[in-house]
């Protein structure tokens, strides 16, 4: 069963085995391998990621673009000011309350519709992933129309239905309640298409004659996925896990459209009143805003590698 | 693998840190942005050359049919008309700004200019070909920062009260020009209690924008938004406004829930009796009403405290200072600022004329709708020339949903608004 | 999956095998073991999911029949009450549908490719090859996707018009023909396959790009197949730098020509809308239903010899 290494990277064993002249052929080969998606990268990307770096360390607005230069340096001050910005505390809040519930919910569900669509089904297996990737290429417009209809305090679905076993639905998307958890369950709707199929791909490196093997040694169902396929998919899960966290962390179109950040801002995202100030012209503002955001991005994402990254 | 992690972020910040060494020569000039702000002359004789317009939605899509006139009244003039979305047009409009790649000239909203006019992008109104004076004055002024004009008023808009005709007469109640707040407020709870509408009247509770269906009350009890150099949003006439505007909600004669796209169809079919809003919702009524619902409904103007001054809006024509014809691009803002294009555009695409002649003749000056909301016209207000203004609307919205859903009063509220508005300040 | 996957040297204990051969398919038809009681039960399970999901894509498809007053009924309805195709003429007759699509088209295929391309190189290299600066570069390339685009908006615009290349397919295509996610996506995906292949191959004296080429790619597309589908998709549904960097008609794509038309300042015209989010879904769900192919199992494992 050499196989079940396959997850992890070759360690330095596999290094000292190779003489030197291969070392640096391989070295020589990385780079070339590198070389043409940084050139495009470092010009595209960090070129304007280190511009807004710089720029929110600036008093830089809309009416200072024809001369970005001639700006004042604030050094920390848009920082300072962020700290007391009652608005992105809350914004800040919101978004925690989005992530540490929204994550858990949209992978595991994912997971789940992966599992079952690799499961061997073989009748209408097409039919099914593209079902589940449906909701992915919906036009949001008409996702906000059915989401809103379903959420309709008198006439909605979602309140017909609670109706029936007496209880009394709120008004989802104008209780401050209760607009946030309709999101979230509303986002986990719409992303987790995306994750399925990133699964699906993952699922394909865990070979089928490892369940087979264990199924004829007695393992059930569960003990299979536990101990074959969660191993295997490790590094798919943590793409998946580090990737669905930063796309909801700047999660920002469900309350763009579903609620506009209220009621009473509960459900303004960090993302969304980045946004806002960038519209206000506060270029230097939202900058700040920005990186604060990432430097919680960044140290979530550090954890996240070190659960579920392969140890080395 | 979480060293690596670190590694490579740590190496990152200090590129970046390095590459900020670079930048600490520079700093803001002490006189500020002391842009030429004195208009130039536009030459005389016929327009010529080449000249790229931008236009939004609905109105730029039948802006060709005009320029064609343009070009045959200027056979040497060319005029490229490049249609964009209303939806990102104001970011489309500031990143070209930044980018320096705008086009000869642009419609812009008029809440919009101020901060466009605060760049130096934007060529100061040549007085000379254009008159003020031919404008309503809500609408001229929007054009103006600090005393100059940056723009001219392509078309206007104001906002007044639909209301559905047939259950204000089985209520017993008219509204009239001249009517007052209780007048308002009876009107609407009458429909509510005798016509047996669910709700009286639909307004807005607070969200993005509430600023324009609040500060009609406060104008009409004289409010002012700015004085000198500060935000005054917490003043007694603004406090008054507030407290009147949010009475509807709780007195349950305006809903707080209302579904998005609901207000229409719950006009149409009675269950709410009254509206605030713009001259848009006349095709939007007629298009979903049908022509049975067409005589149910018809518009008062605002009541009147102090005065019945109302919001005005609309857009505003730019031309920018890269643009290499200027003096063409002006000829053209002037040929759209005449009576025949005025009326030609109402008659494309229904926008309001900002020229008050224009209103003088044809339907404008028949159809009793229309004429209401010319009246209006002369009444109306617009936001403060002030280039934060979309940043600073932004507390006074909070403020408003605040007060509008019960969770606070209207004097704390405002005062919360008024220093988190001045901590914002001018942008200057 | 073609022949060539199949490593030739008989050292590896891991091999590709052919998904479509004989004895797989002998397999599956006497059914998977252990597999068929739970079945049934995942189909009931799949098909009730599926009702909640298609909801507003069927919406959408019906909405696109229907007239735009008959869309903005509160509570809307589900069926067209009066049928009509006015919609869809009104897309093809008044915008100029050929031009944004053929747009549309060319935009997000290059930078589809770009990234399949460019990120699985990278990918491959940051998952399996050794040498220095490899650590810093992935740091890097992860630290980027955490930056908010709205920040680093205007700085990109300005260098590309600096650049010279607002209006042009170049300014719509370079800033995302090498995007991180797909760097990652790879990286993660390529971990997940054994080293032995590529020592047995460097040991039959293989060359670097021969056996990334030949055999680790080829493994990988379920991977690539995911990238694409993921990539094509974002790039099909950009909105705001099209909008930006093209400055005339004839550059628009399907997402901006469409706003221009169906969105208004006041009201939007819903049927429109829907009429051209369907016709905008088509391609990518012709995308999706070629590439889903791709998630077959590349790799398994053979007896030891």
């Amino acid at each position: 069963m050499a196989a079940v290494t396959a997850g992890s990277p070759s360690g330095p064993s596999t290094s000292r085995r190779s003489p030197d002249r291969g070392r640096r052929r391989e070295v020589v080969a990385a780079y070339l391998f590198a070389l043409p998606f940084l050139a495009l990268f470092l010009v595209f990307t960090i070129g304007p990621v280190i511009a807004s770096f710089l720029m929110s360390f600036t008093d830089l607005r809309s009416a200072d673009v024809r001369s970005p230069l001639a700006v004042g340096l604030i050094g920390l001050e848009n920082y300072s000011k962020l700290l007391s910005d009652e608005t992105f505390h809350k914004a800040a809040f919101n978004t925690g309350y989005f992530v540490v519930i929204g994550v858990p919910l949209t992978m595991g569900l994912a997971l789940a519709v992966a599992v079952a669509l690799d499961s061997g089904i073989t009748r209408m297996r097409t039919f099914f992933r593209v079902g589940y990737y449906l909701p992915v290429v919906t036009s949001i417009v008409a996702v906000a129309v059915v989401w809103r209809f379903l959420l309709q305090p008198d006439s909605g679905i979602v309140n017909t239905l609670l109706g029936y076993v007496g209880i009394d639905g709120p008004s989802w998307l104008r209780s401050t309640t209760w607009a946030m958890p309709s999101l979230i369950v509303m986002s986990a709707w719409r992303n987790m298409g995306s994750l399925v199929i990133i699964f699906l791909a993952g699922l394909q490196v865990v070979p089928k004659e490892m369940h087979e093997a264990a199924a004829i040694d007695g393992a059930g169902a569960w003990a299979r996925f536990r101990r074959i396929t969660l191993p295997m998919m490790r590094p798919t899960l943590l793409f998946g896990g580090v990737v669905t966290m930063i796309g909801y962390l700047q999660f920002f179109e469900e309350p763009f459209v579903m609620t506009r950040g209220g009621p009473l801002d509960s459900t303004l995202s960090t993302a969304y009143y980045t946004y806002n100030q960038f519209g206000f012209g506060n270029y230097s503002y939202a900058a700040a805003m920005a990186y604060v955001l990432f430097v919680v991005i960044a140290l979530v994402t550090a954890l996240q590698f070190k659960l579920l990254g392969s140890k080395d | 693998m979480r060293i690596l992690h670190k590694r490579g972020l740590t190496r990152a910040v200090t590129v970046t840190l390095l590459a900020g060494i670079v930048l600490t020569g520079c700093g803001r000039e002490e006189d500020g942005a002391a842009e030429d702000t004195k208009a130039k002359k536009v030459s005389g004789g016929k327009a010529s050359g080449e000249i790229t317009v931008w236009a939004l939605g609905a109105e730029g899509e039948k802006l060709g049919e005009i320029a064609a006139d343009f070009e045959a009244e200027n056979p040497d003039a060319k005029v490229t008309v490049t249609v964009i979305p209303f939806d990102a047009a104001h970011d489309k409009i500031a990143t070209a700004i930044a980018g320096g790649q705008t086009p000869d000239l642009s419609p812009v909203g008029t809440t919009w200019l101020p901060e466009f006019a605060a760049t130096g992008a934007l060529d100061p109104t040549p007085t000379d070909v254009i008159d003020a004076d031919a404008f309503f004055e809500g609408s001229w002024s929007t054009t103006e920062v600090d005393g100059t004009s940056f723009g001219v008023p392509w078309y206007t808009e104001t906002r007044q009260i639909y209301y559905r005709k047939d259950l204000a007469e089985k209520a017993g109640v008219t509204p009239e020009k001249g009517w007052s707040w209780d007048d308002l407020k009876a009107f609407t709870k009458g429909m509510q209690d005798k016509a047996g509408a669910k709700w009286g009247i639909s307004l807005q509770p607070g969200g993005q924008g509430s600023w324009q269906s609040v500060m009609p009350f406060a104008w009409q009890k004289g409010a002012e938004l700015v004085e000198g150099d500060t935000f005054t949003f917490n003043t007694p006439p603004m406090q008054e406004a507030l407290e009147y505007y949010a009475s509807f909600f709780e007195e349950k004669i305006s809903p707080t829930d209302l579904a998005t796209g609901a207000l229409e169809t719950g006009f149409i079919n009675g269950e709410i009796g009254a509206f605030v809003s713009g001259p848009w919702h006349m095709g939007i009524l007629r298009d979903q009403g049908g022509a049975e619902f067409e005589d149910k409904w018809a518009v008062a103007p605002m009541p009147t405290e102090e005065a019945g001054t109302s919001f005005t809006g609309g857009s505003d024509w730019v031309v920018f200072k890269d643009s290499k014809n200027r003096d063409t691009a002006w000829k053209f803002v002037d040929f759209l600022s005449q009576d025949a294009q005025q009326q030609k555009l109402y008659e494309l695409v229904g926008s309001l004329p900002a020229v008050q002649s224009t209103w003088e003749s044809g339907e404008l000056s028949t159809d009793p709708l229309l004429k209401s909301f010319g009246e209006q016209l002369q009444d109306a207000k617009s936001a403060p020339a002030v280039a934060t203004w979309e940043q600073v609307a932004a507390p006074l919205d909070d403020a408003i949903e605040q007060v509008s859903l019960g969770k606070s009063d209207a004097e704390s509220a405002l005062a919360d608004a008024e220093t988190k508005a001045n901590g914002i300040g001018f942008g200057s | 999956m073609t022949t060539s996957t199949r490593p030739e040297p008989a050292t590896a204990t891991v091999a590709a095998t052919d998904h479509a051969g004989p004895r797989r398919r002998r397999r599956a038809a006497t059914g998977n073991v252990g597999e068929p009681r739970a079945i049934p039960w995942v189909y009931a399970v799949l098909i009730g999911g599926l009702v909640l999901l298609v909801g507003p894509f069927l919406w959408m498809l019906l909405g696109s029949f229907r007239p735009d007053r008959e869309l903005k009924q509160v509570p809307p309805a589900w069926l067209p009450e009066n049928p009509t195709l006015d919609n869809y003429r009104t897309l093809f007759t008044d915008l100029d549908f050929p031009t944004y699509f053929v747009n549309s088209t060319v935009v997000a295929v290059a930078i589809t490719m770009g990234n399949l391309i460019f990120c699985s190189m990278l990918g491959y290299a940051l998952a399996k090859l050794h040498f220095p600066g490899k650590r810093a570069i992935f740091g890097l390339v992860l630290g980027t996707l955490m930056v908010p685009g709205v920040v680093t908006f205007v700085p990109l615009f300005v260098l590309v018009s600096n650049l010279g290349m607002v209006n042009t397919f170049p300014g719509l295509i370079f800033p995302f023909l090498a995007g991180p996610f797909g760097v990652f996506l790879m990286r993660q995906f390529f971990q997940s396959l054994p080293d032995e292949l590529i020592h047995a191959a460097r040991v039959d004296g293989a060359g670097e790009w021969r056996i990334f080429r030949s055999i680790m790619l080829p493994l990988c597309k379920p991977a690539l197949a995911t990238l694409g589908i993921l990539t094509f998709l974002a790039s099909w549904n950009n909105f705001l730098w099209p909008l930006v960097v093209a400055q005339s008609e004839e550059r628009y794509t399907l997402p901006v020509a469409l706003a221009i038309y169906a969105i208004g300042e006041n009201s939007s015209d819903y049927g429109l809308l829907m009429a051209g989010s369907v016709a905008i879904v088509l391609p990518v769900l012709l995308v999706f239903l070629v590439l889903q192919k791709h998630f077959v199992r590349g790799i398994a494992m053979t007896g030891i010899k």
